[in-house]
């Protein structure tokens, strides 16, 4: 039953988008976006939810994560498929800088690593002999065309594989003992810490998955969008959209952050902004507090919940 | 015989009817704008503008008929690529509009990899019409804006400037371009950077005023930030001759909601307030803009209402021969050489017009006098002369 799901997850991601909507650029646009939203939130998801730290510094990651691998390919002749994971790896040494933060904990945490992500903007602007400065990179280098197919067709398929394989290590830490001490750690640090786990190397191995997954998603939009400056790398939307994504499907599950992700933008772009062409964000709010009201734990709880009522 | 002159007959009324139908056809025109988020007011400006010029062309061409579809990009490069996508996928021939360089450039890109042509006047940024887009117009650029201040600052005869800009990609590099061609005519420039996060500007100006001790402040930046400087200025009365700004500076907007701040400022401005046309082209646009939003003109909306019109005029006459969707609109493009509201327009090679000159307005009197260059003056300059 579970390889049958997983098989119906793949046929689906992999056949029926693309045959369905392959040939229309605009769905695969929103399709593309979705995903890298999906992508940043589950990465976010799992810093919180595993590592008990709710990040409000993610853009710190993408930014990077986007320049490491927009430089890279487009000043240094590095290739596309390469530099994505070196954005990764860049976003992973940005969280290294930020070690000095998992000695804090609750809204302070937050706070200082939403500080860092500042830091990291400002840099970028300054370092213009590197970054381009405040006129930041531009034309660079989209995915490869694979197998004839175009360059958003590869855009799609990387960031779909992307995402499952993450899911897969997502599942792979929260199944191993580190996953066990990390959530045991969630509900109380100070307990964990009596019987011999080292919460901060914990936190700060959770901190470098974490950035390297959101400095990945960074790289691929880099990719897609071929254009690059610090007011949009370092934008606050890559935080607070994945995390309305993460908590509208379920933060603490692993496909819950990438289903909220495409179901809040694809119903924002596809369904309210078709209905109100300016404006329609408000419907959206809307939507997010009857789902924070009337189901906190976010929409696959809520379709769990759904499916077992018959049951019970 | 006479069944054979009624087939003609009627076969030449539904050819007739055919030919009148195909003329009557409604050309769709992409708008892709911010309509919302940080660039909303922009945006919103330059589509009062391109529905002014739909309005008026469908009055006066009396052939061909536009439909402008608009889609908000969101000020967000990713909905300005889906917003081009989806503009393409409703069959429009070609865009006009976009704002910001970040969003202009992904946008960009999806029209010229869809075979679009997309104009517009939102972006300064050089690296925009270096990128090589063969479909890519553009009818003003940083060189204008440069022409303009230093022009003015030459006409004052200042001996010493402080450049006040924000760190952002088109105020910065606008700043750095003036500071050279001031520098090349021996005019003394300090440059003094700021982030656009900042809201208190009392210490750059307290450096203007005891360090640099220059003739002239020169913003470059957007409306927030010449309210900060210029409330810091009137705390700390820095003894310079002149505030000079760029754009969203001398309109009357500014001038309504900041009457204190504003007196004697100057910015770059296409149009004196209350506005004065005296082409026939202008009249048409003026009024039509009134009929439509119930005030006078601004900047933004003429802008608009130019890339808006040659992008029409271009496509009219492809349609005319037939070469509307086999690149006719870009070579009807390239072949303009009018001029218009905001001076002659032709486009080089990379798109880009080399005509554009902006011209600088002074606040005077709860009003906007365009003060350089001299042929384009409604009035007489006031300097030195400062708001406070």
């Amino acid at each position: 039953m579970k390889y049958a799901k997983i098989l119906a997850i793949l046929m689906f991601a992999y056949a029926v988008v693309p045959l369905a909507v392959g040939a229309n650029n605009y769905y695969m646009s929103m399709l593309v976006a979705a995903l890298v939203i999906g992508g940043v939130a589950l990465s976010w998801a799992l810093l919180g939810n595993l590592g008990g730290m709710v990040s409000f510094g993610h853009s710190a990651f993408v930014g990077i994560g986007a320049y490491v691998s927009a430089i890279l390919s487009a000043k240094h002749g590095v290739p596309v498929l390469m530099a994505v994971p070196l954005g990764g790896i860049g976003a992973v040494l940005a969280s290294i800088v930020m070690m000095p933060v998992l000695r804090l904990r609750g809204p302070y945490f937050a706070l200082a690593i939403l500080a860092y992500a500042h830091i990291f903007r400002i840099l970028a602007t300054e370092w213009s002999s590197v970054t381009g400065g405040s006129g930041g990179v531009s034309g660079i280098p989209g995915f490869p065309e694979l197998f004839g197919m175009n360059n958003k067709m590869a855009s799609y398929l990387v960031a779909v594989t992307l995402i499952l394989v993450f899911a897969l290590a997502y599942h792979r830490i929260r199944a191993s003992y580190y996953g066990i001490a990390l959530r045991a750690m969630h509900d109380s640090e100070d307990a964990t810490r009596v019987v011999g786990v080292n919460s901060t190397v914990l936190k700060a191995g959770m901190l470098m998955v974490s950035a390297f997954m959101a400095g990945v998603f960074g790289a691929v939009n880099a990719h897609y969008i071929n254009f690059l400056e610090p007011d949009y790398a370092f934008n606050a939307l890559w935080v607070t959209l994945p995390i309305v994504a993460a908590i509208f499907g379920g933060y603490r599950t692993i496909s819950g952050p990438v289903i909220g992700a495409l179901v809040v933008y694809l119903a924002d772009q596809l369904v309210f902004k078709t209905l109100m062409p300016t404006g329609h964000q408000l419907v959206l709010g809307v939507l997010l507090v009857l789902m924070i009201v009337f189901s906190p734990s976010g929409l696959m709880s809520l379709l769990k919940k759904k499916q077992a009522a018959p049951h019970a | 015989m006479k069944t054979t002159f009624k087939r003609l007959a009627l076969a030449a009324l539904v050819s007739a009817a055919c030919i009148g139908a195909a003329n009557a056809e409604e050309i769709k025109v992409g708008a892709e704008l911010p309509l919302t988020g940080s660039l909303a007011r922009v945006g919103a400006g330059m589509q009062e503008g391109i529905m002014v010029a739909q309005e008026v062309f469908n009055k006066t061409n009396g052939k061909h008929t536009i439909k402008v579809i608009t889609i908000d990009d969101e000020s967000a490069p990713a909905k300005a690529i889906a917003a081009v996508e989806k503009l393409a996928s409703d069959g429009v021939v070609a865009i006009t509009g976009g704002y910001g360089s970040n969003n202009i450039s992904p946008a960009s890109d999806a029209a010229n990899k869809l075979g679009l042509v997309y104009i517009t006047s939102g972006g300064v940024d050089d690296s925009l019409v270096a990128a090589g887009r063969k479909n890519f117009f553009r009818i003003n650029n940083s060189a204008g804006y440069e022409k303009a201040l230093v022009g003015l600052l030459q006409d004052v005869n200042a001996k010493s400037v402080s450049i006040v800009y924000s760190t952002k990609d088109a105020t910065s590099g606008l700043a750095k371009d003036v500071e050279k061609a001031l520098a090349a005519k021996g005019v003394k420039v300090a440059m003094h950077s700021f982030d656009p996060a900042i809201t208190d500007f009392k210490p750059i100006i307290n450096k203007v005023k005891l360090q640099d001790k220059s003739e002239v402040i020169a913003m470059v930046g957007y409306e927030n930030d010449y309210v900060g400087i210029l409330r810091a200025a009137r705390v700390l009365k820095p003894s310079v001759k002149a505030m000079v700004g760029v754009w969203s500076l001398a309109t009357p907007k500014m001038a309504a909601d900041f009457p204190d701040l504003m007196p004697h400022v100057f910015g770059t401005a296409l149009l004196p307030f209350p506005a004065e046309f005296k082409t026939a082209d202008g009249k048409a646009f003026a009024d039509a803009y009134k009929t439509l939003y119930k005030k006078e003109p601004d900047y933004l909306g003429q802008f608009g209402y130019v890339q808006s019109m040659l992008l029409f005029e271009a496509i009219a006459r492809a349609a005319d021969k037939g070469t509307l969707k086999k690149g006719g609109v870009a070579d009807e493009l390239r072949k303009t050489d009018k001029e218009t509201l905001i001076g002659r327009v032709q486009f080089g090679a990379n798109g880009d017009n080399p005509n554009f000159v902006h011209r600088m307005g002074q606040h005077q009197d709860k009003k906007i006098v365009i003060v350089w260059p001299k042929e384009s003056a409604t009035g007489k300059i006031a300097y030195p002369a400062t708001p406070w």
